[in-house]
């Protein structure tokens, strides 16, 4: 495509430039910008825009692929039946808990992680490889992988238990330990990617703001909360919105560990959304579902754009 | 070797503890991959010993045999690649075009576009399982790489697009200029100076977005459920039987995963470590 604009327009070049073929070949700057934005404007139109239309009309339609009755108007149907569906009320609990104690988990061992990897070490790419593998890893391996670890006979977290002289339990029969293990499990994923953001932060702050600090006699821990802490802020923020939005998406880790049980105890509203959509083919209520995270999911990141501002 | 700024301002100092403090993150980070590694060299027989060995006594490769033969590994490998590599061009491509606009031409509404790329990057996918899952099925894209690679390219436009603004804003326009002098159209100029200019940027983001289309879970599960068409990770998942787990095998397998991802992250690791930091980011 490139290529043969190209050519035409060398040649057209020396020519008058009135036809109007020219005109689109040899654009003013603004129509070329405009043209340039066109393949992702559409792209994004296909894929974002026009879905989040269809998804609001959806969950006002009753659209059972399985029923075999065509697709019929049904108000809020839909958002009633969600209302008084227990497992809905489950599945988007289980989410809420999981953003509220895997978001700050992953910020205060990121932040550690971050503060260990900016030490002075003589040879650096151990460290920074430590920290990039658990980025890198898929979601649904760490999920196979740690569900390998907790488990109760042959997991390496009960051995290491039994070796401390704890009896370890058997995580996945219940569902307060099953839980436990599928957060700790998407801190250890997650972490590592607030370390490599905050470090970044870290590496920032210049070095006279301490020697400053030092001439007034601040010690160590004041400096910690009065210059690091206050500078990594904004990288901080931005970090936590964004882990904050994918764990209300939570989805792969539960899959693989647990497929949400015992019962639908670990069970996540991405995992019902997908339950209702793929395997009921209810798309009405698949849709209704959707719309509540997507409004989930609104609220969080209007919350932050609105601290960011305050506080800027 | 000059260090950090403020490397050793931290709270700790001292040589031994350094070393500790190394130890601790190299565990953090590797040990579960070490893990599924040892696991994977196992036999059936010293697995279910008890209490359980932690380094392999007789290292086999027979479960990564039984992973190639029980499923067809190959095919999920080939498929992730396709889906992956396919999604990163697309990605680099429409990136690449949006972002020269809004790096270099005069545009009415920069700044709108610029937060509305924004946006689009904490969007979450998820919540339109049920339209893209219409949309595809009325395409008749259900069960083809098409369906997986057009979501992948948005996941990754945002953060690949201001990747790309920041290094083409670092480009000088009299290259560019000179360029066009010689007789290159704008869009010559583009693929001719600025983006071989840009190579590293370029590089930066293609890795991300190939890290990103290769780990997507979801997606894979819900659009194609034809097993020759499955991507690795979702593939890997079928290993799991009725009522057997065979983790030797699903150990393989998940080795056999990480490592093309591993490979890229410890080849291009500063680049990763900048494109994640600087341009965007995506969890």
């Amino acid at each position: 495509m490139a290529t043969a604009s190209e050519t035409t327009l060398v040649n057209t070049h020396n020519e008058s430039g009135t036809k109007w073929w020219t005109r689109f070949l040899d654009p003013s700057e603004r129509t070329l910008a405009v043209l340039l934005l066109m393949p992702a404007a559409l792209l994004l139109t296909l894929i974002i825009v026009y879905p989040v239309c269809r998804l609001i009309w959806t969950s006002f339609q009753n659209l059972s692929l399985t029923s075999g009755v065509p697709a019929a108007f049904a108000g809020l149907e839909n958002y009633s039946l969600m209302l008084e569906d227990p497992v809905f009320w489950e599945t988007t609990w289980n989410t809420i808990l999981i953003t509220l104690i895997t978001v700050p988990g992953a910020l205060f061992v990121g932040l550690a992680l971050a503060l260990m990897a900016n030490l002075p070490f003589n040879v650096k790419w151990p460290v920074r490889l430590s920290l990039l593998i658990p980025w890198a890893l898929p979601l649904s391996f760490a999920g196979l992988i740690f569900a390998w670890f907790f488990h109760s006979e042959y997991g390496v977290v009960n051995d290491v238990l039994r070796r401390i002289g704890i009896e370890g339990v058997i995580w996945f029969n219940s569902a307060n330990w099953a839980f436990a293990a599928i957060c700790l499990t998407i801190i250890w994923k997650t972490s590592s990617f607030m370390a490599l953001i905050i470090l970044a932060g870290l590496q920032t702050i210049p070095r006279s703001l301490y020697e400053a600090a030092d001439v007034d006699g601040a010690g160590r821990l004041r400096q910690f909360f009065e210059i690091t802490l206050p500078l990594l802020k904004p990288a901080i923020v931005v970090a936590l919105i964004f882990r904050t939005i994918t764990a209300l998406q939570t989805f792969d880790i539960p899959f693989t560990m647990t497929r949400g049980g015992p019962g639908t105890s670990t069970a996540t509203l991405a995992m019902y959304i997908h339950q209702n959509t793929v395997d009921f083919l209810d798309l009405g209520y698949g849709s209704a579902l959707a719309v509540v995270m997507f409004v989930l999911s609104m609220g969080v990141t209007a919350v932050y754009l609105r601290m960011i501002r305050a506080k800027g | 070797m000059s260090h950090d700024t403020n490397a050793n301002r931290s709270l700790f100092s001292g040589k031994p503890l350094r070393i500790l403090i190394g130890f601790i993150l190299v565990v953090n980070g590797m040990f579960p991959a070490l893990w599924i590694l040892f696991t994977s060299l196992k036999t059936e027989a010293e697995l279910t010993v008890k209490p359980i060995t932690w380094l392999p006594h007789a290292p086999t490769i027979a479960n990564y045999l039984r992973a190639f033969t029980d499923q067809p590994l190959l095919l999920f490998l080939f498929n992730s690649f396709m889906v992956a590599i396919l999604s990163t061009a697309l990605t680099l491509f429409i990136s690449v075009l949006a972002a020269y606009a809004l790096a270099r031409l005069q545009l009415r509404g920069r700044d709108l576009i610029l937060s509305a790329i924004i946006a689009v990057s904490t969007f979450p996918l998820v919540t339109l399982l049920v339209p893209l899952f219409e949309i595809m099925r009325a395409l008749g894209l259900l069960n083809t790489w098409v369906a997986l690679i057009l979501p992948y390219t948005v996941l990754s436009l945002p953060v690949c697009t201001l990747i790309l603004v920041s290094f083409f804003e670092g480009i000088p326009r009299d290259l560019e200029n000179s360029a066009m002098i010689d007789g290159c159209t704008r869009i010559g100029a583009l693929f001719k100076v600025v983006v071989p200019l840009s190579a590293p940027g370029v590089f930066t983001a293609g890795i991300l977005a190939f890290v990103n289309a290769w780990d997507e879970f979801l997606l894979a599960l819900s659009f194609n459920s034809n097993p020759a068409l499955r991507t690795l990770p979702v593939g890997i998942t079928l290993y799991q039987g009725e009522f057997a787990f065979p983790w030797p095998v699903i150990s393989a397998a998940l080795v056999v995963g990480i490592v093309p991802v591993a490979v890229l992250i410890v080849i291009f690791q500063e680049r990763v470590v900048s494109g994640l930091t600087s341009g965007g980011i995506k969890g």
